[in-house]
């Protein structure tokens, strides 16, 4: 990670207004997260033995207990693996192309791959639907894992490209002398050098994957639930706040796990190719 | 130079078989159900381009993109310079600066139709800011009062996404050489100098990056608004998209698609628009280089 310069004067001093600015960002990022949590472990409805309002842990019992809900993070899961698999796949080889040659209509492409990444999944929506149902896609988290490519390939392509675009090209050259045919290189040398770069992408891929709801909403309608939709099957009209909190809860671990896991990468400035 | 080979194509093939199944054929589909009356898919009515001069006319699209284009507008003009400001203060404490990444990378990982539920939760009578605000004499009714709504909304969506701008605009930071600075502070260059000069022409490509995820995505709120006060009160909170959802929700496909269309087009429009500046910006370099 490249040092952040800062004037040799100023290292010293601990300024006061930085730390004020940054503790009122923590009180405002993290509130929403403490009522969620404190709700979590409050019984928000009346039931046998346990008055409203008391603080207990019937909201995870009845997480645990409750088959559609524990069969909603497994079908997460598997579509968000999924999905960083074939984004990793497909994105892998063309980042390579991108970053090592040049053909006709790159750019193109390339701004075909930007449109797919901000057209709201609203719009496409409904051919989606029409499309995956003839391909007997729906209700399935293959199906999930396939239409979340279309905004995560854009973004495992750019992240990959440049840091495929770090490798001095020797590397490359190098291997091909050696007798390498292509995916071997891939396999033994392009892939350990830029293993940071597959991370940080998995993690883009997984955390985008694992947030989006309208596609995810549409091609399950009777079964393969994510948890997103398990959650909103639980807000009807007077829904269990505690029970959902609960399941917001547990639905933000694996999120927090990877951005445990790409904490250094976060603030390493891999420059996006526009 | 790159080597040009069009052989690199083949390595486009798997990507580009993706986009073509999820991206490319689904958009043919809606531009062609959008010259239709739809019944049912098997009884298509060709309609030419009465529903889109259907909508043009209407009051109520216009009305929706002016507050589409309101909230995109408040939304960037509240996070771009709180962003810019929070990475220029982490370029100052190096302890801090991982922790504080991490921090407000956190909201980024919430799934989006939770955002809205962990929002409510925490203005309602008696949520921790519902309950605060209310001792404090200024009670919110995010239901009933549009201006609230409106706060809410423009609060959320900043709590969800300050931290790309943050993550971008440091990592551009951290990509700005010692030696501008020590050239900077050789010629005694103030603070303002310094950002004006240096810091903001060097972070401008990864800011126009934010500008433009950030104009589109809140553009095309969905999940967070819809689940706040379903686009009222009284369609005060009507973005674009929730005109696009009642209309799939009513089963008035043909319309539907039309509307998609031109939601479509608009988002070319910006990408279009973010592509032509770093063209010039690169054309720009490229003359100060050679």
């Amino acid at each position: 990670m490249s040092p952040v310069p800062v004037p040799a004067g100023e290292r010293t001093r601990t300024p006061v207004l930085p730390l004020l600015l940054l503790a009122a960002l923590g009180l405002f990022i993290l509130l929403p997260f403490a009522q969620s949590l404190i709700t979590s472990f409050v019984s928000t409805m009346a039931r046998d033995g346990i008055r409203e309002g008391d603080v207990s842990l019937i909201n995870f019992i009845n997480l645990v207990k409750t088959p559609a809900l524990r069969a909603s993070i497994l079908n997460s899961t598997f579509y968000v693996l999924l999905n960083v698999v074939l984004c990793l796949a497909a994105g892998l080889p063309a980042a390579y192309a991108y970053s090592r040659y040049s053909f006709t209509g790159d750019r193109h492409f390339f701004f075909m791959l930007l449109i797919f990444r901000v057209t709201p999944p609203v719009v496409l929506s409904l051919p989606i639907f029409i499309l995956f149902a003839h391909l007997n896609l729906v209700n399935t988290p293959v199906g999930i894992a396939l239409v979340h490519c279309l905004f995560n390939i854009p973004i495992a392509i750019w992240v990959l490209e440049s840091f495929i675009s770090a490798v001095p090209r020797e590397l490359d050259e190098t291997a091909f002398l050696d007798g390498y045919s292509l995916p071997r290189f891939f396999v033994r040398h392009l892939i350990p050098a830029i293993a940071p770069g597959i991370g940080v992408t998995a993690f883009f891929c997984f955390i985008f994957s694992w947030v989006e709801v309208v596609f995810a909403r549409i091609l399950t309608v009777t079964a393969g639930m994510p948890i997103t939709m398990a959650i909103n099957s639980l807000l009807g009209i007077r829904p269990d706040i505690g029970l959902v909190m609960a399941m917001n809860v547990v639905s933000l671990i694996p999120g927090l796990a990877m951005i445990y896991f790409v904490r250094h990468h976060l603030a390493r400035g891999f420059v996006i190719r526009t | 130079m790159k080597p040009h080979d069009n052989r690199a194509w083949l390595l486009m093939l798997p990507a580009g078989a993706i986009m073509l199944t999820v991206g490319v054929v689904p958009l043919v589909s809606v531009f062609n159900y959008s010259f239709h009356d739809i019944f049912t898919l098997q009884d298509l009515h060709w309609v030419g381009l009465d529903w889109y001069t259907e909508m043009i006319r209407s009051g109520r699209f216009w009305g929706s993109l002016a507050r589409s284009l309101l909230f995109s507008a408040l939304v960037l003009s509240v996070q771009l310079p709180l962003g810019i400001w929070i990475a220029l203060v982490l370029t100052k404490v190096p302890r801090l600066r991982t922790p504080v990444l991490m921090l407000v990378a956190l909201p980024l990982v919430v799934p989006w139709n939770m955002i809205p539920v962990m929002w409510l939760d925490l203005i309602s009578k008696t949520g921790l800011a519902g309950s605060t605000l209310a001792a404090l004499g200024l009670p919110l009714d995010a239901r009933f009062n549009a201006l609230h709504t409106w706060a809410v909304l423009v609060v959320m969506d900043t709590w969800h996404w300050l931290g790309l701008v943050v993550i971008l605009g440091f990592a551009g930071l951290s990509g700005i050489p010692n030696d501008y600075y020590r050239a900077a502070a050789v010629d005694g260059a103030s603070r303002i100098a310094v950002f004006r000069y240096i810091q903001l022409p060097k972070i401008s490509g990864i800011l126009s990056i934010a500008v433009l995820l950030r104009f589109v995505d809140s553009f095309m709120i969905y999940t967070e608004a819809f689940r706040i006060n379903a686009g009222g009160p009284h369609r005060a909170t009507t973005f674009l998209t929730l005109d696009l959802g009642e209309e799939i929700n009513s089963f008035t496909y043909g319309a539907a698609a039309a509307r998609s269309m031109i939601y479509f087009l608009l988002v070319i429009t910006a990408a279009w628009t973010f592509r032509t500046v770093m063209d010039r910006r690169r054309g720009a370099m490229q003359d100060i280089n050679s």
